[in-house]
């Protein structure tokens, strides 16, 4: 079991004039993967080389099964790192690589050869022991480094950018590998990345972090259909947003009223802004829709093979609609059309 | 293709005479004298008599033995040392703190001085009538200067390993300052958050990343220290005596009839160094292979 939580998490550099990481809270469940995402120098691989112990926070703490890290030295911590660009020591082996954490340890040569060969069949490597780093294709040394990292069984394992130097082919086949790996070992996993749909695929909950601040910490699936603010919205490609006041149990807009079913509607302030993922609108020549109808023109028509996107003009306000291509009305640049906004699939955020 | 090759050979031509009569022209004439061949004074034979009289002829046989073991010894130690203090000194300063320019500008500061003048800097600090025998005898840990222990001008070559450790462990440190701050503190963060400890990050990570370049450097030193004169001239004593102040002894030598001992001295030299040169390359080369 290691549950990892994060606490009021305060770190500045000299250099720069806002904190690096500013009062981060954080619990993670034993056997989760998280991803911590956001543009590069949020502050993401800040928060992981605090976990190591490499960097020390100002203030704030963070705790691993009821025990607080920051009196803990790196090399003690079990927070073992995997860096980006993989760092294997050029003049060892695959298997000394492999081996260096139970070497350092102190273990028996015979049950550190027995551990690197298990580790290395787990990375699905199991022939390369003897080759060295500069033998190895990228995915071959990202593979060997997790190996490296895994063989300790750490109680954390923490990822940075994880895929970020491999090609689109091989970035598929480690992100499986990294799941696969994951699910069986259920190590408690961290990893950085700035690639939102990376973070997606990956993680079980995404802690979604903006200039040091972290904005939400939910699935994936929320993400899209209830982020918490704008930010998160558009970091997960939302487009459309709407000012919106309350107003009995609807939300005014300067489109109309709209009815509104989110679940949140009581923690809503006065002044709001609605949200909904363009492949969530509905679009009709007729007026075919019992609520949240606007009538609008269409702006542009860009077909981009599955989808079709349109831009829809509605009192002013554009709005944006993906529908799959396939079955389409005819729908062209200047219609006049029926823009619905399903109630179920709004999302209104404090502003 | 081949108008390019005679342009090439043709702009190389100049410096590579240059280089061919001074450097060779110098060495095959020292060569030819160390063989006896001498026409200045009548003598034309060519034989290995003075290599024979310098290794093994009982007059300079101890001489030569000695004076090649102090050699060997005074280059590995200094060499050595000026190493491991220009590693620690890097390791310390690496990191950027407050006075990381100041400490690298001392350490760098070496550099450009003349081995003579560190020489005579080694005779006004180290010896027994220098600063810190003074020093010493002033705060009472010693009763007078000339009990200070003998550093300079003493058997041992301690003040010609003090000069060398002074001047070499700046060009040590300006070549591994520049390899670890190329290698950055991934690898060693890595291997902690593996679970090394201080110790073992430094023998399984450091040292073997800066071990090439270390040792490349080591051989650059070694053949130096070996070869040079002045250091061992001016803080060495008459015996031992390091092979190239014997050398330069047998050239001031009246008797011109000892000049060919001395070529020969100096030709040993020469080709030992040259061996060491060798090496290097072929050391160098391997490195670049096996990047």
């Amino acid at each position: 079991m290691s549950k990892l939580t994060i606490k009021n998490l305060i770190k500045s550099f000299p250099s720069m004039d806002r904190p690096a990481v500013n009062n981060v809270n954080l619990d993670i469940e034993s056997g989760e993967l998280v991803a911590f995402l956001g543009p590069s120098g949020c502050g993401k691989t800040t928060i992981l080389k605090m976990i190591t112990g490499l960097f020390q926070p100002d203030s704030g703490d963070i705790i691993l099964d009821e025990q607080s890290l920051l009196k803990i030295p790196t090399e003690k911590r079990g927070v073992v790192m995997v860096f980006q660009n993989y760092l294997l020591f050029p003049y060892m082996n695959v298997n000394e690589n492999v081996g260096f954490a139970l070497k350092m340890k102190g273990v028996d040569k015979n049950i550190i050869d027995q551990k690197v060969k298990e580790m290395l069949e787990l990375v699905k490597l199991p022939d390369i022991g003897l080759r060295k780093p500069k033998q190895l294709s990228g995915g071959q040394q990202q593979r060997v480094a997790l190996a490296r990292a895994l063989i300790s069984n750490p109680r954390i394992l923490l990822l940075d950018e994880p895929l970020s130097n491999l090609d689109a082919h091989l970035r598929d086949e480690m992100r499986d590998l990294i799941v696969t790996i994951q699910q069986k070992l259920k190590v408690t996993t961290i990893f950085v990345t700035h690639d939102q749909e990376e973070a997606v695929l990956l993680a079980d909950k995404i802690a979604l972090i903006f200039d040091g601040e972290l904005q939400n910490f939910t699935s994936p699936k929320n993400y899209y259909e209830k982020p918490k603010n704008i930010k998160a919205a558009k970091f997960f490609g939302g487009v459309n947003f709407i000012n919106a006041k309350k107003d009995n149990h609807n939300l005014s807009t300067n489109i109309g009223t709209v009815h509104y079913k989110g679940e949140n509607y009581t923690d809503l302030n006065e002044d709001n802004i609605i949200t909904i993922r363009p492949e969530n609108i509905k679009l009709s020549k007729n007026n075919d829709f019992n609520d949240n109808s606007f009538k609008g023109l269409i702006k542009s028509v860009i077909f981009s093979g599955t989808h079709t996107r349109y831009k829809i003009i509605v009192n002013d306000l554009e709005l944006e609609c993906s529908l799959q291509s396939v079955g389409l009305q005819d729908i062209k640049t200047d219609d006049t059309i029926y823009v619905h906004l399903p109630s179920n699939k709004i999302w209104a955020m404090n502003e | 293709m081949g108008g390019e090759r005679l342009k090439i050979i043709l702009s190389l031509t100049p410096p590579l005479l240059i280089i061919f009569t001074l450097f060779f022209g110098g060495i095959f004439y020292g060569f030819l004298q160390s063989l006896g061949y001498q026409p200045a004074i009548g003598k034309y034979e060519i034989n290995f008599s003075a290599y024979y009289n310098v290794m093994f002829s009982e007059r300079y046989a101890k001489l030569f033995w000695t004076g090649l073991g102090l050699n060997l010894w005074v280059s590995f130690a200094s060499t050595f040392l000026a190493a491991v203090f220009a590693l620690f000194g890097a390791l310390a300063i690496r990191k950027t703190f407050f006075a990381k320019t100041i400490c690298n500008f001392i350490y760098s500061l070496n550099l450009p001085m003349p081995h003579l003048v560190v020489a005579v800097g080694i005779i006004f600090v180290f010896s027994q009538s220098g600063l810190l025998a003074r020093f010493a005898s002033q705060i009472g840990l010693i009763g007078s200067p000339g009990d200070f222990p003998v550093l300079v001008k003493d058997k041992y070559g301690l003040g010609i390993i003090l000069a060398y450790i002074w001047k070499e462990a700046a060009f040590f440190f300006i070549i591994l300052m520049s390899v670890l701050q190329s290698l950055g503190e991934n690898f060693e963060e890595l291997a902690q958050s593996l679970g090394a400890n201080r110790w073992q990050r430094f023998r399984y990570v450091i040292l073997p990343l800066v071990m090439p370049n270390l040792f490349s450097a080591s051989i650059i030193v070694f053949a130096f220290s070996f070869g040079a004169y002045e250091v061992p001239a001016l803080l060495g004593v008459i015996y031992p005596q390091m092979l190239p102040v014997m050398a330069f002894e047998f050239f001031l030598n009246p008797d011109l009839n000892a000049r060919s001992e001395g070529m020969a001295l100096s030709i040993i030299i020469a080709i030992i160094v040259m061996i060491l040169v060798v090496f290097y390359f072929w050391l160098t080369q391997a490195k670049i292979r096996k990047d």
